[in-house]
């Protein structure tokens, strides 16, 4: 037995080796991206129809890719930010400037994304997708309305709710309730908002940012606040699964695309960036993630289905008055000890 | 009157183990118990790998096309694949530095003995994103590039451990004279260990390999901050999934993968020949 | 308690231990090297990181501050490492006494069938940890098997929410160390000679005296390194507890990978990090003089 495993890791080793000694990497587009949120068919067709290769690394959250990026591990060429992390990102000049030049299809997003506070005018990055945190309930256990905020979180929903486990988000909730801007998360804001939060996180049941529906499919929530692609997937499972969006305000994610600073394949990343605003490819995206797409060529080749979903589409609502997150800095350290602590309660 | 030990006669009833009956219906019928437990959610994976619904929720009936369709993606093999790789390549150094290590010290009379115990335990107590993130730190500025290798270096490194503590278990209450009769007969301390030690410690070697293997081939934490473009394994693969819902490909790769682990492991125990009588 | 088992485990230098030869300390130096390199100086920069600030955007300052440890021996922390430590020993115990006779009777077991069945204990946990874990939420739901079965059988008129909750938790823990349980145990056993239990037999002594008095003391190492291999990984374990309870209850291994993640924190990160092991290592060295003294 030891003689095969010692074979297996001289095996493994040569291979190690021969992979070193690959020196194509300058010539592979370094995606580093949200797990599962490039389609694989995405990246195989920009392959098939430029030549490019790309290599993939994922991550799960912001803050790991900017651990990864800051320490230095990786020359990645394309990184995926969400909106707060861009600014961030800008301000301590972390991303190169895009050459819209080589991105013609910038023309196809929708206008209110050309210049969105975090980033006027796309000088540094491209929005992906985007997505709103509502709430989602079980009509058939739930009686209406719901609208709000407060009316998640009482006495006889106590034990059936599921939240998204982001203290930024939890604290969000309340700092609307109170009529705080939601960027207001300074010290005096977060006490208010404590008596508040300490009752609210009581009554739940679930905190999961990765896949709440689990807790609401299974029948072991009835509601909950959680990202509109749950609520989508969910609502295609079964119309059962109604969505609203509180009344004291709805804010919006936005996922987009840069390139840091680092990367030394700018022109294949601006390559890649024009190739998914396309409508034909944006629609593959959508077809795989119902979030909202911000790309309006591509909304066009929607079906009535996707467009119908009120969690990726919600009727009537003003995207414009979505406020976004901006960059907190070391708040967010305070913000996630504070809901930290009213869970260990 | 106590009950009598009945030594079973090897050869007809190979397949119990020794001791009186009611012990061994007792702890016969305990482990069959607890391996109904291990292998539950098992039974219900395989089952979903031949739904036909995506989100596997509720039964929607037969079919296999995930298996269909894992043959065609090649990401998920790929990254399979590197998780074989990684994980044998870890156990396999895991093994050997862990084996050697326990035996060295048991032995042999070190300076800093005692430090050199707690030294060990170091990995195994320390969370693994504190892990990952100073082995990343620590490969950047020594000029490493991320690949097979720091992933590799950075799974030995906690895997060790528990291949060290087992053996050293194993090690304990060891008859002297094993060793001692080897060198009277003219062998080297290396020799003695070699053809003496190691086969009787074979057990815990065993042992602490499945163990590392394992830990290795489930390890995302420790290898988002290790690993290279070419070096995806398929936790990290599968941790991002969750979002639109574990793909039922994985449920089929899993079937797959200890199916043809348990055949090969039954067929290898009923070829070998029997090396006692 | 498990602080007891490593210190068991612990070479305690018997009397046949040789002073250590040009050989041994070539063929140890690898180790060290390997000790040194990847464990030594990995820790020593979390130590340093630990006393340094950070800025808005996360990224490390080095400038000395003593702020990460005031801020960590705080109760708040304290309580959470507490719940941490109890799980884990919970989860040691159940393990203990659950695997014991699955190890015992393996152990005992003719050869071909041992090898077999010690396999087959750890094959379950080669398929990716998630789909098991979302497996056992789908058994444990509200509308899962588990409910389905009850309420089938009548035990039972409405679901019970066996879902996030301690007990989720706890089962979680034992289903995901219970084969590093069993294993080391299972060493222990299998060299345990037939001929000692039967020659206690001879002299006339039941079979729980047979065990106590026999079988415990000699499959003793297995056990402490079972109750080390369980506990010690257990305390810092966070993706299961999170997912299994829910996230209701946070572990300190979560709040460290917070401090990595959302809090954007990473020297409080590593204070609690050192905290954990000089807490640990503390332990450990308490109890190895304790057992010195006791040995003399």
């Amino acid at each position: 037995m030891t003689k095969h495993k010692t074979k297996l890791f001289a095996a493994a080793c040569a291979g190690a080796l021969l992979l070193a000694g690959c020196g194509k990497k300058d010539e592979t587009l370094k995606l580093f991206s949200w797990s599962e949120y490039v389609p694989q068919a995405v990246i195989d067709k920009f392959t098939e129809e430029t030549g490019i290769k790309v290599a993939v690394e994922n991550y799960s959250s912001n803050e790991e890719m900017l651990a990864k990026l800051l320490a230095g591990g990786g020359a990645y060429d394309l990184i995926q930010p969400s909106e707060y992390t861009v600014q961030a990102m800008i301000k301590e000049d972390l991303l190169q400037e895009l050459d819209q030049e080589k991105i013609p299809n910038l023309k196809n997003l929708a206008p209110e994304f050309r210049n969105m506070p975090f980033d006027p005018n796309n000088k540094f990055s491209v929005p992906w997708m985007a997505g709103f945190v509502g709430i989602v309930y079980n009509a058939e256990v739930v009686p209406g309305p719901i609208v709000s905020y407060k009316d998640v979180f009482t006495d006889e929903h106590a034990g059936r709710i599921v939240v998204l486990d982001d203290a930024r988000e939890i604290v969000t909730w309340g700092l609307a309730t109170a009529g705080i801007p939601i960027n207001d998360v300074s010290d005096e804001n977060l006490a208010t908002i404590t008596p508040l939060l300490k009752d609210w996180l009581g009554k739940v049941k679930v905190f999961d940012s990765d896949s709440p529906k689990t807790a609401m499919s299974n029948g072991d929530t009835d509601i909950g606040i959680v990202w509109s692609g749950e609520g989508a997937l969910l609502f295609a499972e079964n119309p059962k699964f109604q969505w609203v969006m509180p009344v004291e305000g709805v804010h919006m994610f936005v996922d987009n695309l840069a390139i840091p600073k680092t990367s030394r394949n700018k022109d294949k990343a601006e390559a890649f960036i024009n190739f998914i605003l396309r409508p034909d490819i944006s629609k593959m995206i959508s077809d795989e993630f119902p979030y909202y797409n911000p790309n309006l060529e591509a909304r066009a080749l929607l079906s009535p289905e996707q467009l119908n979903n009120p969690a990726s589409y919600p009727p009537g609502f003003d995207v414009t008055s979505a406020q976004l997150f901006t960059d907190i800095g070391e708040q967010a350290s305070k913000v996630d000890e504070l809901i930290t602590t009213i869970k260990a309660q | 009157m106590t009950d009598a030990p009945s030594l079973v006669p090897l050869g007809r009833r190979w397949w119990l183990p020794q001791g009186p009956a009611v012990q061994r219906a007792f702890f016969g019928g305990w482990t069959i118990a607890v391996f109904a437990f291990l292998y539950l959610p098992i039974v219900l994976l395989v089952v979903y790998s031949f739904n036909d619904s995506r989100l596997n929720l509720y039964w929607a009936g037969f079919t296999t096309k995930w298996y269909g369709l894992l043959f065609g993606n090649e990401v998920l093999l790929r990254a399979f694949q590197n998780s074989l790789i990684v994980a044998a390549a870890t156990t396999t150094l895991a093994v050997i530095i862990g084996t050697s290590a326990a035996w060295l010290l048991y032995r042999y009379r070190f300076p800093a003995q005692q430090t050199l115990g707690l030294l060990i335990f170091i990995p195994m107590v320390m969370p693994e994103v504190l892990m990952g993130v100073s082995l990343l730190v620590l490969f950047v500025s020594l000029g490493i590039p991320l690949g097979y290798g720091t992933l590799i270096i950075a799974h030995t490194t906690f895997c060790f451990p528990f291949v060290l503590v087992g053996v050293q278990a194993r090690l304990q209450g060891i008859d002297p004279s094993l060793e001692e009769a080897a060198m009277d007969l003219g062998a080297t301390p290396l020799k003695a260990f070699w053809l003496v030690i190691v086969p009787y410690l074979m057990p815990a070697i065993v042992a602490g390999a499945l163990m590392s293997f394992t830990l290795s081939f489930d390890e995302y934490i420790v290898t988002i901050f290790t690993s290279g473009a070419d070096s995806q394994t398929l936790p990290l693969k599968v941790y991002g999934m969750v979002r639109v819902g574990l793909n039922p490909q994985l449920n089929a790769l899993s079937t797959l993968f200890i199916a043809a682990t348990a055949l090969l492991v039954i067929a290898s125990q009923i070829f070998t020949r029997r090396k006692t009588l | 308690m498990a602080v007891t088992a490593a210190t068991a485990v612990l070479p305690t230098g018997p009397s046949l231990q040789r002073r250590a030869g040009l050989g041994p300390w070539f063929a140890v130096t690898p180790m060290l090297g390997w000790l040194a390199l990847f464990v030594i100086v990995p820790t020593l920069m979390l130590v340093v990181v630990s006393f340094c600030e950070r800025d808005a955007l996360g990224r490390i300052v080095y400038s000395f501050t003593f702020e990460n440890y005031t801020r960590a021996f705080d109760w708040k922390w304290l309580k959470i490492l507490g719940i941490s430590v109890w799980y884990a020993f919970l989860t040691t115990v159940i393990c203990l006494v659950l695997g014991y006779p699955v190890a015992y009777f393996i152990g005992r077991s003719s050869e071909r069938v041992r090898g077999l069945l010690i396999m087959l204990v750890m094959i379950p946990f080669w398929t990716s940890f998630l789909i098991r874990t979302y497996a056992w939420i789908s058994i444990l739901s509200h509308e899962g098997l588990l409910n389905a079965l009850l309420m089938t059988l009548n035990i039972t008129s409405a679901p019970i929410g066996f879902m996030y909750t301690p007990f989720a938790v706890i089962l979680g823990l034992v289903y995901n160390f219970l084969p590093f349980m069993i294993l080391p145990i299972y060493t222990s056993v299998e060299k345990l000679d037939g001929s000692l239990i039967e020659a206690a037999y001879d002299l006339g002594a039941r079979p729980a005296r047979v065990f106590s008095q026999v079988v415990l003391p000699l499959t003793q190492p297995g056990i402490a390194a079972g109750i080390l291999l369980v506990f010690v990984p257990a305390i810092a374990m966070f993706a299961i507890t999170n997912l299994m309870g829910g996230g209701a209850n946070p572990t300190i291994g979560e709040v460290i990978q917070n401090q990595f993640t959302r809090a954007r924190n990473q020297p409080f990160g590593a204070a609690l990090g050192v905290l954990l092991l000089a807490i640990f290592i503390f332990s450990l060295w308490l109890s190895s003089k304790f057992r010195r003294s006791e040995q003399e």
